[in-house]
């Protein structure tokens, strides 16, 4: 069917609006309706996938209006992450059930599931547009319903780390924003494949080379990069959790998403190089993957640790596509998709730690290991993908990017990917260690009981999807092979 | 040096941008910060309006007794967007800082380091 595209990003986006106004006169409704909208996503992508791995790249015209004159939605291999981001968005909203009945208002629930769906359409028509304005107010939509519900549930410093993610979202915004416009005024239109084709035969390489340079500024400062990431760790460690798992898991995949969508449009351009652009993100990554994970090791708070991982892992995702030739950029491209899986269940799985016992920190939580063993086995399944050993879903895409170094001829990024490894290694095993075999630190740890099995089974089924992708990986790496091979430096 | 006369409006928008992004970077008072980024967003909507500008070209609005050139209509449907957008985190912005001073007793950044 023609409509699942355009409706894919549509349903959520006005059920979201819709939310309040239905659970204005039955409060209980607005989980199940925004489950149900979930739901419908999940299955409007998987069908979206089906058709893009039958028939390749395919493209809706909004109202009507042919490209490029009308908005183009196109659903290209890429775009497949929308499944991803659909079943993540799902299980994070089973998971909310118990957990937000707690952390908020009953008065307040309905919003927070509005703001939920607007921020999974705007995740989804994201991934699914072609045209670069467009892309710009989906990122808007995210970014906006992110800051809001970073807040959400109140707390000591979450309306300040709030404040600081917005600043930092708003400023490479306007960044973007401003770089659209000389885009724009250079070539006449904004659709992303039309602005390839006329900057192939443009010669001003000053407001070219600005347009680069600010696009990749302003997505590097939204993926939270080593020197930019200064917003990231309060923000999502300050989270309600389930928040904590879409922003992490997805929302920071705009910036690095945005990279593999705004680059091929500086392919053809005679004037202005992109190997050193590359090289620079290369450096950066390996920056970052060292950066996040030695920050990390020094995190007494468990979700901070997982923040600062996170950064660790966007470092990856950079250097994969740094690296400038297939493999790396194959890496990168599934790594977005399993780092989304691997760090929904970290957090899921911690934020049921810390909604059953009520602390936070690694010598509080001594021996949790013994009292839920359910969730820390989910718990320990995600940091041994996150550390990317060979049977989990972390390993395909880590596996990819050292072999893209090699080939690339720089075993020096090789090691700095294994070096990454070894030290993430070093900071989860702390918490499996504090976890399972030190004795209790607290008295009230013996009488924790299990997490209720809404917020268990999504949590459990993100460890099982942990294993099985790994298991699996190739077929990611065949979906978006055409897709790597249409990328600057990627054939 | 013509062609900074010519372009006289881009580079005054390139420097109130940069205006903006220094008080964003430089002020402590949260409120301030908040005006540098509507400073920011103002130079960026400018810039993109007036790149829609065409000489001597009327309102594209077709009737019987214009003829072209007209004006690129097509910015001035992405600033109203822009607008919204920059309106909605505005306001998004000053709810925080509401809830921050409620928190906190202070809106200085350095005052609120310590908080922390």
């Amino acid at each position: 069917m023609e409509l699942w595209l355009p409706l894919a990003a549509a349903v959520p986006l006005v059920a979201g609006a819709l939310t309040p106004a239905i659970a204005r006169r039955h409060p209980g409704l607005a989980r199940p309706w925004a489950l149900a909208v979930a739901a419908w996503v999940l299955a409007a992508a998987v069908q979206l996938t089906r058709r893009v791995v039958l028939e390749g790249p395919f493209s809706y015209p909004l109202g009507g209006w042919a490209r490029p004159y009308g908005i183009e939605l196109r659903f290209d291999e890429f775009s497949a992450v929308a499944v991803v981001i659909a079943m993540v968005a799902g299980l994070v909203l089973v998971y909310s059930g118990p957990y937000m009945r707690l952390a908020l208002r009953a008065t307040r629930l309905p919003w927070y599931y509005s703001l939920l769906l607007i921020n999974l359409g705007g995740l989804v028509g994201f991934v699914t547009t072609g045209d670069l304005f467009n892309l710009f107010v989906f990122m808007e939509i995210v970014s906006v319903s992110s800051y809001a519900l970073v807040a959400v549930a109140g707390g000591r410093i979450a309306p300040l780390a709030a404040f600081k993610y917005l600043m930092a979202g708003a400023v490479s915004s306007a960044l973007i924003l401003f770089c659209i416009g000389v885009l724009h005024a250079l070539t006449g239109t904004l659709n992303m494949a039309d602005i390839a084709a006329r900057l192939a035969t443009a010669e001003a390489p000053a407001p070219i080379l600005l347009a680069l340079a600010g696009l990749t500024a302003g997505l590097l400062v939204k993926s939270a990069l080593f020197p930019m990431h200064a917003w990231l760790p309060d923000a999502h460690a300050s989270a309600p959790s389930p928040v904590s798992a879409m922003l992490s898991a997805l929302v920071v995949k705009v910036g690095v998403f945005g990279l593999l969508r705004v680059y091929p449009m500086f392919a053809a351009v005679d004037v202005v190089r992109l190997a050193p652009m590359y090289e620079i993100l290369a450096w950066l990554g390996a920056l970052s993957i060292v950066a996040g994970a030695l920050l990390a090791l020094f995190q007494q708070d468990i979700k901070l640790m997982l923040a600062y991982s996170t950064i660790s892992n966007i470092g990856y995702i950079v250097l994969g596509i740094g690296l400038a030739n297939e493999l790396g950029m194959t890496g990168a491209g599934i790594h977005i998709a399993n780092h989304a899986i691997i760090k929904a269940t970290l957090f899921l799985a911690a934020g049921a730690i810390i909604h059953q016992t009520g602390r936070r920190t690694l010598h509080a939580l001594r021996g949790v290991g013994h009292v839920m063993p359910w969730t820390c086995l989910a718990l320990a399944v995600g940091v041994f993908s996150i550390v990317g050993l060979p049977p989990t879903v972390g390993f395909p895409g880590k596996w990819y990017l050292a072999l893209g170094a090699l080939e690339a001829g720089r075993p020096g990024f090789a090691v700095v990917l294994l070096a990454g490894a070894v030290l993430i290694f070093v900071y989860y095993i702390r918490i499996l260690n504090a976890f399972y075999f030190r004795s209790p630190s607290e008295v009230g740890m013996l009488s924790v009981r299990e997490a209720p099995v809404a917020m268990l089974l999504p949590v459990l089924v993100l460890a099982a999807l942990c294993l099985a992708g790994g298991l699996l990986g190739r077929w990611p790496a065949m979906l978006i092979g055409p897709a790597i091979a249409r990328l600057p430096g990627g054939g | 040096m013509v062609g900074l006369w010519l372009n006289i409006d881009y580079a005054a928008f390139v420097a109130l941008f940069c205006i903006g992004l220094y008080v964003v970077l430089a002020k402590q008072n949260l409120i301030k910060k908040l005006l540098g980024l509507n400073i920011m967003e103002t130079a960026v909507f400018a810039f993109i309006v007036t790149s829609g500008m065409v000489d001597f070209g009327a309102a594209p609005i077709i009737s019987d007794d214009t003829t072209g050139p007209f004006a690129s209509p097509l910015p001035h449907a992405l600033i109203l967007t822009g607008i919204v957008v920059a309106l909605s985190i505005t306001a998004l912005a000053l709810s925080l800082i509401v809830e921050i001073y409620r928190r906190c007793g202070t809106i200085e950044a350095d005052e609120l380091k310590g908080v922390e």
